[in-house]
């Protein structure tokens, strides 16, 4: 996958950048002034890729970071790659129609950090997902908080009716006496005293018994009934209270997972951070202790996940009138507790291993050192010097820790000095392949042992470095920064090719021209040009011999918010819109005008035309020596219409003749409107000599015959019924890249003017002509 | 035998489906031929337009692969006849494409020039039919000569794609040959038409036609009839009015095809410069 462009978020001084995009061609630089943020931009880049941040990344105001990074997908079949779960209906289709995934790294307060799998489309869709889901299991949850409510509801209604039935043997125990009182003074009667009226009352109490026998009989069948109903409920009720209790198993676990991942996120901090082995063998412990416990809790999750998971599944299923034994059959064969779709951070993680190596390149620890311990490297300590670059150095030697056990000091010594022969071929091989010059340095190593000057480390090992000419032999720092930068650079692309095998890298380059001088800044710039193919460069710098002013779409503006406020936020300007930065931050671009303004005599005291963009520029000075245009011209390339406007009055205000040539477009119209206006008192004569535009056409591209456009720009046959510039926007192309391109193989003598057709030829002579009536 | 009467009634079945079938796919051409004669220019616009004229159109199918074209632009005349590949449904398909987009091109053109029209043309084809010039696509595509009269200077701009243009002047036949390449992919880069600039002069009579009279088989050694003989009909016919031209050419090809099969669409528009 290649990176093409970024999203950065409250990382230092950035507060938001915005979507912002690569060069095409792989090296992209950032320029601004000191402190402007260009070294946060790659510290967040290179952060996506490590996952790590220290803490002085956050921003007071407590805004958490987060990096979205935009690859396109090159060699990677995503479907295919994420086939071990599913990702939810249209997440495939969008990514392969946008042929493009985005991945977002964010932090939290602990600076641990997550990947996911971003984008807002991506975003929508697992959005719409989640509801279903999450309405799914609400569904769940009611049906089976229901079951328990229900069973409740039967139980108390059961235990109703036994009060009632309870109260009704009462009653017909009160009856049943009532009688035998009655019948007992009826036998002790004295002389038939009232005897009708106990007889009746007696005739009155067996009736009331016979009610009283059929309640109570009637309540104890209703009784039965109900407990019936309430026994028959209570076996969902338990898989339902046994999935809630699952669930809260479940919950606990997690909580303490969470725990026991930020003890063990802290341990191995506090583990990188040490300083020197003692420290490191104390945090040892302590990390060791706390991974084991994250494991035990990590087991304990997982099992309360997944009986959570089962008992929910059998509870909803049998409540939903499934057979408990079918619904556990079931389970067994399809182990509903293994989710079947990716999450947005599962498929996140699963494309990072796709993603591009990235590597920052950093002076202190990526220059070569003179010397450096070897117990440094072997107990990786990166806090040294030079580290990274002495690593780089043994990576690419191929030489591990068993070579500097060899006792024999003969073999030793043979052995090194053949790598020290091999590595100087493949260095001056690659210098002279990237710089197109020769160099007879030669590098050497040497494997030395403290003697007693050094009591703290007698006898011990540690490698010495040395950079030899004819004359000298002198220490890496001795030498030229250039040559240390250049075989340092080298090591960092030498080791990375070993250890990525061959797949994409993405190296990052804080100030990489930084005290060298201008001749061994321009090779810097050779040797990203020479490597782009297969590495992507983005480079910080200020000085203008680290930018090729034939390609200004390489460059990404940064600068703060508010001028020389170092407390504002940071802003990254993009090719199109350079015109809005600051001339503090394109002061390398200003200086580099500059410097070729004089070098190659730019701009004259007449004839000068002001084109209205860069890729005009290209066109312009291409067909100018294709067609062998009888004039000397001095084309000024503005960037962006609207541009022109201050171009206008600079050369004014130098008392400079200039031509103005634009397209027949709503900016070129309101431009000539607006010069006639002001500069030329609306002497519409005088202004249409001055101001001059491409005839009918929106731009330069459009004057070329649809046939030369595909055959010459963008060597390619396919039907294109639409405008060339409709064209170019349409397909997203870069006209700068395709005018570079364009010009480059007219310098190259590959295109001549009788190599145009018709059309074309037509349309440009006669732009020339009128070119020529108004040029002296 | 019931067995043979079984089979029988079976057939008779299947010869009423096919019956029906047929009459169906004859009822859709004929409301195809509707639409597709509706897309042509009316005979009373062509006269208007061109005003000594004939169109000899000779479908083979009843939907046609040759179609003729007619525009007029201030006082300009643009005139075509086309044959698209195949014939029949296929040809009609490619023909509907022709039709509109020369429509299209013509409505958004800023100069009258008759070889930039079939440069845009040909680009329209490639990318309705994702032509790259790669193997294993489509090669569908059309012939045309297109012409463009100026009736006030009587310049005639003429650009073909593999169909050439005539004119006879004082009983002598003149070609101007096409460009031998098609609209549509093919085996070269797409390179540019040629514009070919006639003055032309009263009596002049142009044609401008499709392959299908000449590549028509007949005549008593059964063979193709040619250009040569065509040429030598079109001097022989070209002082007589033009109606009269039409249905010679008619009648001449019925007598050369007598029972064979019509091979292709015909098409032959006539001018005569007034």
């Amino acid at each position: 996958m290649k990176l093409i462009g970024f999203r950065i978020q409250n990382f230092r001084s950035i507060i938001d950048t915005g979507c912002t995009y690569l060069s095409p061609d792989n090296i992209t630089g950032l320029i601004g002034q000191n402190e402007s943020g260009k070294t946060s931009i790659l510290e967040a880049i290179n952060s996506f890729f490590t996952g790590t941040i220290s803490e002085d990344i956050l921003r007071s105001d407590l805004s958490l970071p987060c990096v979205h990074c935009v690859f396109e997908i090159i060699k990677v079949d995503v479907e295919k790659e994420l086939n071990e779960k599913r990702l939810p209906d249209g997440v495939i289709d969008e990514i392969k129609k946008k042929e493009t995934i985005i991945l977002k790294r964010s932090w939290g307060e602990d600076i641990t950090s997550r990947i996911e799998l971003a984008g807002d489309k991506v975003f929508e869709i697992y959005r719409g997902f989640y509801d279903k889901r999450e309405k799914e299991e609400k569904n769940i949850k009611e049906r089976i908080e229901e079951a328990i409510s229900e069973h409740d509801n039967a139980i108390r209604k059961s235990d109703k009716a036994v009060s009632e039935k309870e109260e009704k043997h009462h009653e017909l125990e009160a009856a049943k006496e009532k009688l035998t009182q009655l019948q007992k003074k009826y036998k002790s009667r004295k002389n038939g005293k009232n005897e009708n009226t106990i007889k009746d009352n007696i005739t009155g109490a067996k009736k009331h018994l016979e009610e009283c026998r059929n309640i109570y009989v009637a309540a104890g069948k209703n009784a039965e009934i109900l407990a019936s109903e309430a026994r028959q409920l209570s076996e969902n009720a338990n898989l339902a209270g046994e999935s809630i209790q699952a669930e809260k198993n479940f919950l606990i676990n997690k909580k303490e997972l969470e725990e026991s991942y930020k003890e063990l996120q802290k341990c191995q901090r506090i583990f990188d951070m040490s300083y020197d082995e003692k420290e490191r063998r104390a945090s040892r412990t302590q990390l060791d202790s706390s991974n084991e416990t994250y494991v035990r809790v990590l087991r304990d999750y997982e099992q309360s996940k997944e009986d959570a998971i089962q008992k929910k599944i059998i509870a909803f299923k049998v409540l939903s009138g499934d057979s408990i034994y079918e619904v556990k059959n079931e389970i067994k064969k399809e182990k509903p507790y293994i989710d079947k779709y990716y999450s947005l951070e599962e498929a996140g993680r699963k494309l990072f291993n796709y993603v591009p190596e990235f590597i920052f390149f950093e002076d202190f620890l990526s220059l070569l050192p003179d010397r450096i311990d070897l117990h440094d490297i072997h107990t990786e300590n990166t806090n040294i010097e030079g580290y990274k670059a002495a690593k780089n150095f043994l990576l690419v030697s191929g030489l591990n820790e068993d070579f500097f056990q060899q006792t024999n000091n003969r073999i030793l010594k043979h052995k090194i000095e053949k790598l020290n022969k091999e590595i100087t071929i493949n260095f001056q091989d690659y210098w002279r392949q990237s710089i197109g010059k020769h160099n007879k340095i030669k590098i050497n190593f040497e494997l030395e042992h403290y003697d007693n000057s050094n009591p703290d480390k007698s006898g011990l090992p540690y490698i010495e470095f040395w950079i030899k000419d004819r004359e000298e032999r002198l220490y890496p720092k001795q030498r030229s920064r250039g040559v240390r930068w250049f075989l340092s650079f080298y090591l960092e692309l030498q080791a990375a090719a070993l250890s990525k095998n061959g797949s994409n890298i993405v190296i990052l380059i804080d100030e990489p021209g930084v005290s060298l001088h201008a001749r061994a800044q321009e090779d810097v710039l050779k040797v990203f040009d020479n490597i782009k193919e297969r590495v992507q460069i983005i480079y910080t710098t200020h000085s203008p011999h680290l930018i090729d002013l034939n390609k200004l779409y390489r460059l990404l503006a940064v600068q703060r918010a508010v001028d020389e406020d170092e407390s504002s936020e940071t802003k990254v300007f993009d090719t199109k819109s350079l015109t809005t930065a600051s001339t503090d931050t394109l002061s390398p671009i200003y200086s580099l005008m500059g410097i070729r303004l004089s070098e190659q005599k730019f701009i004259q005291k007449k004839n000068n035309i002001i084109l209205e963009d860069i890729a005009t520029f290209y066109y312009m000075k291409a067909l100018t020596d294709m067609k062998g245009f009888e004039k000397q011209v001095f084309y000024l390339p503005a960037t962006g219409v609207s541009n022109i406007r201050s171009l206008v009055n600079m050369l004014l205000g130098w008392g400079i003749d200039f031509l103005v040539l634009t397209g027949t477009n709503k900016e070129g119209n309101d431009l000539k409107h607006d010069l006639t206006k002001h500069l030329f008192a609306n002497n519409e004569a005088e202004a249409n000599k001055k101001l001059i535009q491409f005839d009918h056409f929106k731009s330069i591209e459009d004057m070329f015959s649809t046939i030369d456009f595909k055959k010459y720009i963008l060597h390619k046959r396919i039907g294109i019924p639409e405008s060339n510039l409709e064209y170019i926007v349409n397909n997203n192309l870069s006209r700068s890249i395709l005018a570079s391109n364009f010009m480059r193989e007219v310098k190259d003598s590959k295109l001549k003017w009788g190599n145009l057709d018709e059309e074309t030829r037509d349309n440009f002579s006669h732009l020339f002509d009128e070119l020529s009536r108004s040029l002296e | 035998m019931p067995q043979d009467n079984k089979l029988y009634q079976e057939l008779l079945k299947q010869r009423d489906e096919i019956s029906r079938q047929k009459k169906e796919i004859i009822e859709s051409l004929e409301y195809a031929c509707l639409i597709q004669t509706a897309l042509l220019p009316q005979s009373s616009s062509i006269h208007k337009t061109l005003h000594d004229s004939f169109i000899f159109y000779l479908p083979k199918d009843i939907v046609s692969g040759d179609f003729y074209w007619i525009y007029e632009r201030k006082e300009s005349v643009l005139f075509a006849a086309v044959d698209c590949t195949g014939h029949g449904v296929p040809g009609a398909l490619m023909s509907i494409l022709g039709i509109t987009s020369l429509n299209e091109i013509v409505n958004n053109l800023d100069s009258i020039k008759a070889n930039r029209i079939l440069n845009q043309l040909r680009e329209k084809i490639m990318k309705s039919l994702h032509q790259t010039g790669q193997g294993g696509e489509s090669k569908d595509g059309m012939d045309i000569s297109l012409c463009i009269f100026n009736r006030k200077t009587k310049e005639l701009q003429y650009s073909g794609a593999n169909n050439s243009l005539y004119y006879i002047r004082r009983d002598i036949l003149h070609e101007i040959k096409p460009d031998k390449m098609p609209i549509g992919v093919s085996g070269i880069e797409e390179k540019s038409f040629r514009n070919n600039v006639v003055k032309m002069k009263k009596g002049d009579v142009l044609y401008i036609f499709t392959d299908g009279f000449p590549d028509q088989f007949g005549g008593p050694k059964e063979k193709k009839f040619k250009y040569k003989p065509f040429k030598n009909l079109l001097l022989e016919i070209h002082n007589k009015n033009m109606k009269e031209q039409r249905e010679i050419l008619l009648s001449t090809f019925h007598a050369w095809k007598r029972d064979f099969e019509q091979v292709d669409d015909i098409l032959i528009i006539g001018v005569r410069i007034n």
